[in-house]
């Protein structure tokens, strides 16, 4: 797993858990340090891995470049400079015809960079304040989804040379329900968090406006469906996730000092998982292990397993839900004393 | 004893269905806690309560465990008898806010929906309140045109208003209208808008804007409002700012409390200005610090 923190620093944990012991430590396998040559000076915002094999990565920060890494040597293989501090950068997990970086700044235009050249190739106007999340589509790889300060989500195709595709609009174009500056916005706020699901075919944002939404990509209408309060302050990107092969699906959403699970489809709150001192700024889903790790300002990175479920018993004459224990791994059982003193 | 200390805060964190694995780092700013009495309490660090009343729920089924399948109506029925008549001289129809029903039904998108619905079939209107985005209030359409027409008895408006009522009402869903659409839609002359303003159905929203609104409906807000700051202190001047529902509804109102106070509890419940978490003396409400 690739880590970016805020002193400049980046690190890369490896996630498996060869002890049998309920408390582990991930450990970690390389790290760009202070000490190296080529650190970032500034907060690291947004790392990723290159889609295709990890030899590669990509990281951005407010030192106002995004730097291209070879996993091997640890230095940069290539430099990026830009005129802001950089909030987010994604490249296109499926993409074949094009190895596009998508970076947002403080600047209102999207910058898209080639990896292939080295050059930024292209610019999408559109925007009216700083773009603060960037995302591609993971079923179209030429669909990229951009969110900003101004309220907006605008969703583009890189192929086209005029302007976005469409805006989100949180009223479906239902222009009687907001007051006038608030027709044709996404969120009442700032729009810090975007989120494809798996299939592509649903994105999600979160906005200072404390509410979630739910959009179809495909015609940008607002599912509705109905979240509740997500408390968000917010002032940078929030990285939020949602979960690969559960049913139904989770989207996990920090939200102040805990990590909010709810379901995606129907908005309802699953839990909290508390755990951090103090603000959690993103979480990760990883879908083979089906962990969810998230870090935060406490400088901690925790990862979150879950329970596995006993498997439904038939037994004649009682409930055919099984018993109330659940079986666990052993090597997450621990010792301490039961809950009942 | 900071050890048996810690062993019940562990298994007590461990009651969720999701378990933490700690690192050493972790480990030892949890005993830091511990010894820095003068600090926060570890309770409050972990933000450990109660022991909830845990269910195991089916997550994504739409299933409203307490009343069978979610009726919406019903349950406006039952909250606009809070809704306090007499204050008003009975000038006012019964408005319930939307948000009072999250506080009673689980799944809010179901509640959205069924509530569009209403809304579709004519029987319910809804009103954009003015001092919150996100403030609706939800009145039955017969109470609403009853009240509107008997508040205009003997007016000169009272033409215009009928008429805005047997034509927009009935056809048109949306909580706000525009200058192009009054006059060209509805064939409204502009006198005819300035006598609608006038008697309260429409107010301005911005140039050539306006939102559908009820007349009158100023108190109505101001004592919202004030009764609503007034019982979330009540919540915030308690030991630990948390107090039992059951308590609070029983609790002495003072003067600046003008409707029922299980209406003002529905409605700090569903803007989620509490918190509300359940526990095994009933349901605690907690201040919300943000």
């Amino acid at each position: 797993m690739l880590s970016g923190g805020a002193d400049g620093v980046i690190v890369v944990y490896d996630l498996e858990n060869n002890s049998r012991k309920p408390q582990y430590t991930c450990k970690a396998v390389c790290t760009v340090g202070r000490s190296s040559q080529y650190v970032h000076r500034f907060s690291v915002e947004t790392v990723q891995w290159y889609p295709h094999d990890t030899g590669m990565f990509v990281s951005s920060s407010f030192d106002k470049t995004m730097k291209v890494w070879d996993t091997e040597t640890l230095k940069p293989a290539e430099v990026f400079q830009f005129e802001g501090n950089v909030y987010c950068h994604h490249m296109s997990p499926i993409a074949r015809k094009h190895s596009l970086i998508a970076v947002g700044t403080k600047d209102q235009k999207v910058q898209l960079c080639d990896l292939k050249s080295g050059s930024r190739i292209q610019v999408l106007q559109g925007h009216r304040g700083e773009v603060l999340s960037v995302r591609w589509s993971p079923r179209y790889e030429h669909i990229l989804a951009t969110a900003s300060t101004d309220s907006r989500v605008l969703v583009w195709d890189v192929r086209r040379a005029s302007g976005s595709l469409f805006s989100l609009d949180q009223h479906n174009g239902d222009k009687s329900k907001a007051s006038s500056e608030a027709v044709n916005t996404a969120h009442n706020g700032r729009v810090n968090g975007l989120c494809f699901t798996v299939d592509g075919l649903y994105l999600l944002t979160t906005g200072t406006d404390d509410r979630m939404r739910l959009w179809n990509s495909a015609n940008g209408k607002n599912t509705l469906v109905n979240y509740g309060k997500v408390s968000n302050e917010s002032r940078k990107g929030l990285k939020i996730t949602v979960s690969r092969s559960c049913s139904p699906e989770f989207v996990f959403v920090p939200c102040g000092s805990s990590v909010a699970v709810y379901t995606l489809h129907t908005g309802e709150l699953v839990t909290m998982l508390r755990g951090h001192y103090n603000n959690v700024d993103c979480c990760q889903f990883h879908p083979d292990y089906q962990e969810l790790y998230s870090g935060g300002k406490d400088c901690n990175i925790l990862a979150w397993v879950p329970v596995v479920r006993p498997p439904d018993v038939e037994e004649e004459g009682t409930a055919a839900k099984g018993g109330s224990q659940a079986t666990v791994n052993p090597a997450f059982e621990d010792a301490w004393s039961s809950d009942e003193d | 004893m900071f050890r048996s200390r810690v062993l019940l805060f562990f298994s007590g964190v461990c009651l969720n269905d999701w378990k933490i694995l700690f690192d050493k780092e972790l480990l030892q700013q949890c005993f830091k806690s511990v010894m820095n009495r003068k600090r926060a309490l570890i309770s409050d660090t972990f933000k450990v309560n109660k022991r909830r009343v845990g269910n195991e729920k089916q997550f994504g089924a739409v299933n409203n465990g307490e009343a069978g399948p979610l009726d919406v109506k019903a349950t406006l029925q039952d909250l606009m008898t809070l809704f306090p008549r007499k204050l008003f001289n009975d000038a006012l129809p019964q408005i319930v806010l939307k948000h009072q029903l999250y506080s009673i039904h689980n799944d809010r998108t179901q509640v959205d929906r069924q509530l569009s619905d209403l809304r579709e079939q004519g029987e319910l209107l809804m009103f954009q309140l003015g001092f919150d985005a996100e403030a609706f209030g939800l009145v039955f359409a017969a109470d609403y045109k009853a009240k509107v027409l008997a508040g205009e008895e003997g007016r000169g408006t009272r033409g215009t208003v009928d008429k805005f009522l047997e034509k927009v009402l009935p056809s048109c869903k949306d909580l706000s209208f525009n200058k192009e659409k009054m006059l060209k839609e509805f064939l409204f002359t502009d006198s005819e808008i300035t006598q609608l303003v006038k008697s309260g159905v429409l107010t301005v929203r911005d140039a050539g804007s306006w939102w559908l609104s009820i007349p009158n409906s100023g108190r109505f807000t101001k004592y919202l409002i004030q009764g609503r700051k007034a019982v979330l202190g009540m919540v915030k001047k308690s030991k630990y700012n948390e107090v039992l529902k059951a308590e609070l509804e029983e609790r002495q109102t003072n003067s600046q409390v003008k409707f029922q106070i299980k209406y003002h509890i529905h409605d700090i419940i569903g803007a989620e200005l509490v918190e509300c978490i359940p526990t095994t003396s009933g349901t605690v409400l907690r201040c919300v610090d943000y």
